[in-house]
């Protein structure tokens, strides 16, 4: 069963004007598929996982969008929309793990808290053994000593699987995950990106990974969508993607990421990062035409005035971007 | 001479070594890098370096004068040490506008303001800053134009080492690049060297001729970056490389990096 999200805008209204957030961006999640949402800084992919969630800030307001999520139609311009699925849908976690615990419960008490709200008849034993349980699938040494311990005295990476042994208890369709590594170091990272592929084989969700890590999302991911000051620019699968971006703006996110494997040259002025000249529009007064125009190396007269639509890209019927040039007369 | 030379350098908080006999040297005018995962002491050799750090034991050398700490050597360090913080906003101060921060240089310096003022607007536009972001306080600027105005008081310092603790740290890839490619710049044209501590492998890969990995509090492996990173000796570093996340490898769909999953070491 897939989970969609069909035409999101969500608008934030700040002292000068309001922010043009996020534009008619949809989504698509196969069940057991990962799909990458990928963008720099104030592109929006966190105001989507907020959106879906029901988090948004007060200044935040809806202005359109549905999701379809475990074969139910929400109307996401609905306060609280979704509020049934948090937890039970839904499951989020977050770039710190501390904005999921509570500082003054054990692990335990909150791993067990999880399942009672989700099978409320269970007995305290069993409960207590479904959580030590997961602890130890997410490979957290000594599962039962960690029951008794709170949340500040595990390490980033151990609080990290912990939030991951509750997502795998409230077994969510739609498990979303913002930022879930950048605080962690890379061998750590590794280790949680496996642990998130063996919730997602265990319990057969949809992953949506909000990132801004190309190296994450091709390793681990298999679609991948950019977002760009609020609109989503491509999308397609991984491979399709990497191999043939539709998009200036992914050619250019894919050069600028620096590969391991990439040598110093002894002549340092060869030893240049690909940058992306200019600076992220200002979406309260968002310019006509394409977004990504004047930060563009292959823009033309047009780009300035035809807002560009969602065309597809070589014969793949999943990948489409929103560039004039793909545009067949 | 040495940029720097260290020689066994031991530091313990309380149970645990932050370092633990580290000894290196930095040559003069070249990029020296610093990587190693959170706890690895990284950060801690920064501090020592800067002799905002004391050490249980061993010494430290920048330019071959003894790391004296006194009120008066750390003034006298400043002329020739200067270091560019992770969180810029560290060495902003919120209250004060930008100009008040660069004035004070030229109190530090005994130096007219005028000249100050005019090295500054060299520097400014350099740096791609306009004139004008010196009468804005700290909050009203962005992440990259931060890491800028911290290097370009930095530089207002005329030193001739810069140590960077993860000068890319939460900028987006556009804009690392940017940065990255100033500070090599800078390097070469103000004959600087330049020590830079970040957990990115792949950038230090690029921008530093010599590098270190550190664990624990002890090196464990250094050398020219080519070697280092085509070969490495050890297998901490050789995991730390296959931990990497890496575009080129357009493997089929969600592959799984080589990496031994021990889960958590129990506390």
């Amino acid at each position: 069963m897939a989970i969609s999200v069909r035409n999101l805008s969500v608008d934030y209204s700040l002292p000068h004007g309001t922010a043009h957030a996020l534009r008619d961006v949809s989504l698509e999640i196969q069940k057991g598929e990962l799909l990458g949402l990928v963008g720099e800084s104030g592109s929006g992919k966190s105001t989507v996982a907020f959106a879906l969630m029901g988090l948004l800030a007060n200044n935040a307001k809806v202005i359109s969008g549905t999701a379809k999520i475990d074969g139910k139609s929400f109307d996401l311009t609905k306060p609280n929309a979704t509020a049934a699925l948090r937890g039970r849908g839904m499951a989020m976690i977050f770039q710190d793990p501390m904005l999921s615990l509570n500082p003054v419960f054990t692990v335990g008490t909150q791993l067990c808290e999880v399942l009672r709200r989700r099978s409320p008849g269970s007995d305290r034993k069993t409960r207590i053994g479904m959580a030590e349980d997961a602890l130890d699938k997410v490979k957290l040494s000594n599962p039962q000593r960690r029951m008794g311990q709170y949340p500040h005295e595990l390490s980033g990476g151990m609080r990290q699987r912990v939030v991951i042994a509750m997502a795998l208890l409230s077994e969510p369709a739609l498990l979303i995950a913002d930022e879930p590594t950048t605080a962690l170091d890379v061998t750590v990272e590794a280790q949680i990106m496996r642990e998130i592929i063996g919730l997602r084989d265990r319990i057969g969700c949809a992953v949506l990974l909000i990132t801004h890590s190309l190296g994450l999302v091709t390793e681990y991911c298999d679609k991948l969508s950019v977002l760009y000051a609020g609109e989503r620019l491509e999308s397609g699968t991984v491979n399709e993607v990497q191999q043939q971006p539709g998009h200036p703006y992914t050619r250019m996110l894919f050069d600028c990421e620096v590969q391991i494997d990439r040598e110093r040259h002894a002549d340092a002025s060869e030893n240049r990062f690909t940058v992306i000249a200019g600076e992220l529009p200002d979406t309260r007064q968002r310019p006509p035409g394409c977004i990504f125009n004047g930060r563009c190396d292959v823009s033309f007269a047009d780009c300035a005035v035809v807002d560009p639509g969602d065309y597809p890209v070589g014969n793949d019927t999943e990948h489409s971007a929103r560039c004039l040039r793909l545009e067949t007369p | 001479m040495d940029a720097i030379s260290i020689n066994n350098a031991r530091l313990r908080f309380g149970e645990t070594a932050a370092l633990d006999g580290v000894s290196l040297s930095i040559p003069q005018n070249k990029c020296f890098g610093i990587v190693g995962e959170s706890g690895s002491g990284k950060t801690t050799l920064m501090r020592a370096i800067l002799g905002l750090q004391k050490l249980d034991q061993g010494d430290i050398r920048i330019l071959g004068n003894p790391l004296v700490h006194s009120r008066a050597a750390r003034k006298q360090r400043a002329n020739f040490i200067q270091p560019i913080f992770q969180d810029p906003a560290a060495s902003l101060s919120p209250r004060s506008r930008i100009r008040t921060l660069m004035n004070e240089v030229a109190t530090v310096l005994k130096e007219p303001l005028a000249t100050t003022d005019e090295r500054l607007r060299v520097i400014l536009n350099r740096l791609g800053l306009s004139q004008s972001v010196v009468d804005k306080y700290p909050h009203e600027i962005s992440g990259g134009q931060a890491r800028r105005v911290a290097i370009a008081r930095a530089l207002l310092m005329r030193p001739s080492i810069l140590v960077a603790d993860e000068p890319t740290a939460g900028l987006d890839v556009s804009v690392q690049g940017d940065l990255l490619n100033l500070l090599q710049d800078i390097r070469r044209s103000e004959k600087i060297t330049l020590v830079v501590i970040s957990h990115n492998l792949a950038i230090v890969r690029l921008i530093a001729e010599n590098a270190i990995v550190m664990r624990a509090g002890k090196v464990v492996e250094g050398g020219d970056v080519g070697s280092l990173f085509r070969s490495p000796r050890e297998a901490y570093t050789r995991e730390l490389l296959a931990a990497w996340p890496s575009i080129t490898q357009a493997g089929p769909p969600a592959r799984l990096v080589d990496v031994q999953d021990h889960g958590e070491l129990g506390l």
